[in-house]
């Protein structure tokens, strides 16, 4: 046997070693159900703002991303991945040419996953609302599993474990909330069964109104009804998001004599929710924590 | 017209102000907050109450049903259709698409740019279509209304389009739904411009009347039909554009009332516009009361009240018309 034989076949072997050590497969619960994940994906494209941001979060770089980022934290995002769509729909020819190793929809792209398995493996990771805190640490693991980033999962869940925890003990003790939706002159009202109503169950803040429907988009309510209800607090979000002007339109749409009545209204006690990170990004690691943030800060300078 | 008639047309007119004024005690006495006379602890005292958020609303709903009749009313003269209203026809919609300019690039705009920029819209909107709309073949009048939806839907969809780019259609959608849950003191004075518009329809009645027998005979019969139209188009693209700006699209309420009123009591609009109005009004506030009350202490908008209603009411007019005939 010659020495450049033997050199060969142990080159051979260790490529059949090397070969075997990826492909391991992980079971991904999804929201369309459990999908299969071979390997480490080196190469994402992602279509919701939320997992992009939690992502993002655990060291994860995306290679496609979608056209509006909407969060301002986002934007230096732009030009360092292929733009592959927008957040509602999956731009197949620029995924194509992408060639991404997976593919992450959900939210407003949600079930899109249909259309771009057929580009590459893709998973939904729609929240489905109920619990969007535990469900925003869930994917992160999952993230982090499927990417090689654990140890960097657990990191960014312990921050926003961290900041949850002040934001409950901002909150307790200081009286009941409504949530609120501005859109133009007109509002609606968030019950705790709603999308925002992780807000009262995970901090602990109870509702000012026992009974607000689960209505995706709130119930339309009059002024009357807020004077009615007084709360104490006031957490505002302003649907006009794209136009950025957030606190000056929803103020002076509170701004009357019937809101005025309020206690929330008479103590300062009316928090601007930052809009994108509540609304378009609900559950990312990070948007997530900017909003229990805002909600801390808003608590806390009243005693 | 004969003593009978015009005793006639009297009962009605007084049964529709009898209607009118039960239906504005009962808007005043419903709303979230309680009445109470002497203002007890955590409830406002009831003329503030009033003043501030019970006759706004109520006048608001008035305003914006008179006018939307009148304007109904007033297009359908200048058509020659009975099947047009500004919400079928594209007025609306052009209105939308000017609040969305207006919001897009003056978002910090108050209320009576953002009617201005409407109303500008609205008439150039209207006034396209009324020119297509006159090339149509007269002895085909379905072409008309029919030419109007899909002119509508051609407008809406651009406003979609610009809506959904900027991801403003959620937005638009619920600041365009009419609803009156927003109307406080100083948040709807823009509609008292509706008693104007109304006032103006009725000085040029007779002129109206006239029009409606075509360009033709209303010309040789001694009026400036163009004048005429321009004027009406005015009226017509204000009036929309104000409601949409202040409490969103209402549709029917243009189609519903006239042809009702017309059934009732004819075609001579000098009789007849200000049971239009009357009735525009009774159709809009009953709606406002029926969404405050079926889901009390939560509102469904006026919008949607009308767009079930609305329709109902038609298809039973058209359906009774045909056995009629």
């Amino acid at each position: 046997m010659t020495t450049r034989s033997f050199t060969r076949r142990a080159l051979i072997a260790a490529g059949l070693t090397l070969a075997a050590l990826p492909a391991l497969a992980l079971d991904v619960e999804t929201y369309a159900g459990k999908v299969t994940v071979e390997g480490t994906p080196s190469k994402v494209a992602v279509f919701d703002i939320a997992a992009l941001d939690t992502l993002l979060a655990i060291g994860v770089m995306p290679s496609g991303i979608p056209e509006n980022l909407y969060l301002p934290e986002l934007s230096d995002l732009k030009g360092k991945a292929e733009v592959v769509g927008d957040i509602f729909e999956p731009d197949l020819e620029a995924l194509s040419a992408l060639a991404p190793d997976l593919i992450i929809v959900g939210g407003r792209s949600s079930g899109k996953e249909k259309e771009t398995v057929k580009v590459a493996p893709s998973l939904d990771m729609t929240m489905d609302g109920v619990n969007v805190v535990d469900q925003a640490r869930e994917r992160a693991f999952t993230y982090g599993a499927i990417l090689g980033k654990q140890v960097e999962a657990e990191k960014a869940v312990a921050d926003f474990d961290a900041a949850l925890a002040r934001a409950k003990a901002a909150v307790q003790g200081k009286g009941k909330g409504l949530i609120l939706m501005t859109n133009g002159p007109k509002i609606t009202a968030y019950g705790i069964d709603s999308r925002f109503g992780w807000v009262h169950k995970a901090l602990d803040l109870p509702p000012a109104v026992e009974d607000v429907e689960a209505a995706t988009h709130g119930e339309p309510v009059s002024f009357e009804f807020i004077a009615k209800a007084n709360p104490d607090w006031l957490l505002v979000l302003d649907r006009a998001a794209a136009i950025g002007a957030n606190d000056q339109n929803a103020k002076a749409t509170l701004d009357n004599a019937l809101v005025a009545e309020t206690t929330a209204w008479k103590s300062g006690q009316v928090i601007y929710l930052p809009s994108a990170d509540f609304y378009i990004a609900a559950g990312g690691l990070k948007a997530t924590e900017r909003v229990l943030a805002t909600i801390e800060v808003g608590f806390s300078a009243s005693q | 017209m004969s003593a009978i008639a015009d005793t006639h047309h009297r009962r009605v007119m007084i049964g529709a102000g009898l209607c009118l004024a039960l239906l504005v005690v009962m808007s005043l006495a419903i709303g979230v907050q309680e009445l109470s006379l002497s203002g007890t602890e955590g409830t406002m005292p009831f003329a503030d109450l009033m003043a501030i958020s019970r006759l706004p609303r109520t006048l608001a709903a008035v305003l914006c049903g008179a006018g939307l009749a009148v304007a109904g009313q007033i297009m359908q003269t200048l058509t020659r259709n009975r099947f047009v209203e500004p919400s079928t026809a594209g007025t609306a919609q052009s209105a939308a698409l000017g609040i969305l300019i207006v919001t897009l690039f003056l978002p910090a705009a108050g209320l009576g740019l953002k009617a201005l920029v409407a109303s500008g819209c609205a008439l150039a909107g209207t006034a396209l279509f009324l020119a297509t709309a006159h090339r149509l073949p007269p002895e085909q009048p379905h072409l008309v209304p029919l030419f109007g939806l899909v002119y509508g839907g051609v407008v809406g969809a651009a406003v979609t389009y610009v809506a959904w780019q900027t991801d403003l259609l959620q937005y638009l959608d619920i600041w365009t739904n009419g609803e009156f849950s927003g109307v406080l003191k100083g948040r709807y004075e823009l509609l008292f411009v509706a008693v104007v518009i109304v006032a103006a329809a009725m000085l040029i009645a007779d002129r109206l009347t006239i029009m409606a027998l075509g360009e033709d005979q209303a010309t040789s019969l001694g009026i400036d039909y163009r004048r005429m139209t321009q004027i009406g188009l005015v009226l017509v693209s204000v009036m929309s554009a104000l409601s949409v700006v202040v409490v969103g699209l209402i549709p029917f309420v243009g189609l519903v009332v006239p042809n009702l009123v017309s059934r009732i009591s004819g075609d001579n609009l000098r009789g007849t516009l200000p049971l239009v109005a009357l009735g525009g009004a009774i159709l809009v506030l009953a709606s406002d009361i029926a969404g405050r009350v079926m889901r009390f202490p939560y509102e469904i908008p006026v919008g949607t009240v009308m767009g079930v209603i609305g329709p109902a009411v038609f298809l039973w007019f058209i359906l009774r018309e045909r056995r009629d005939a």
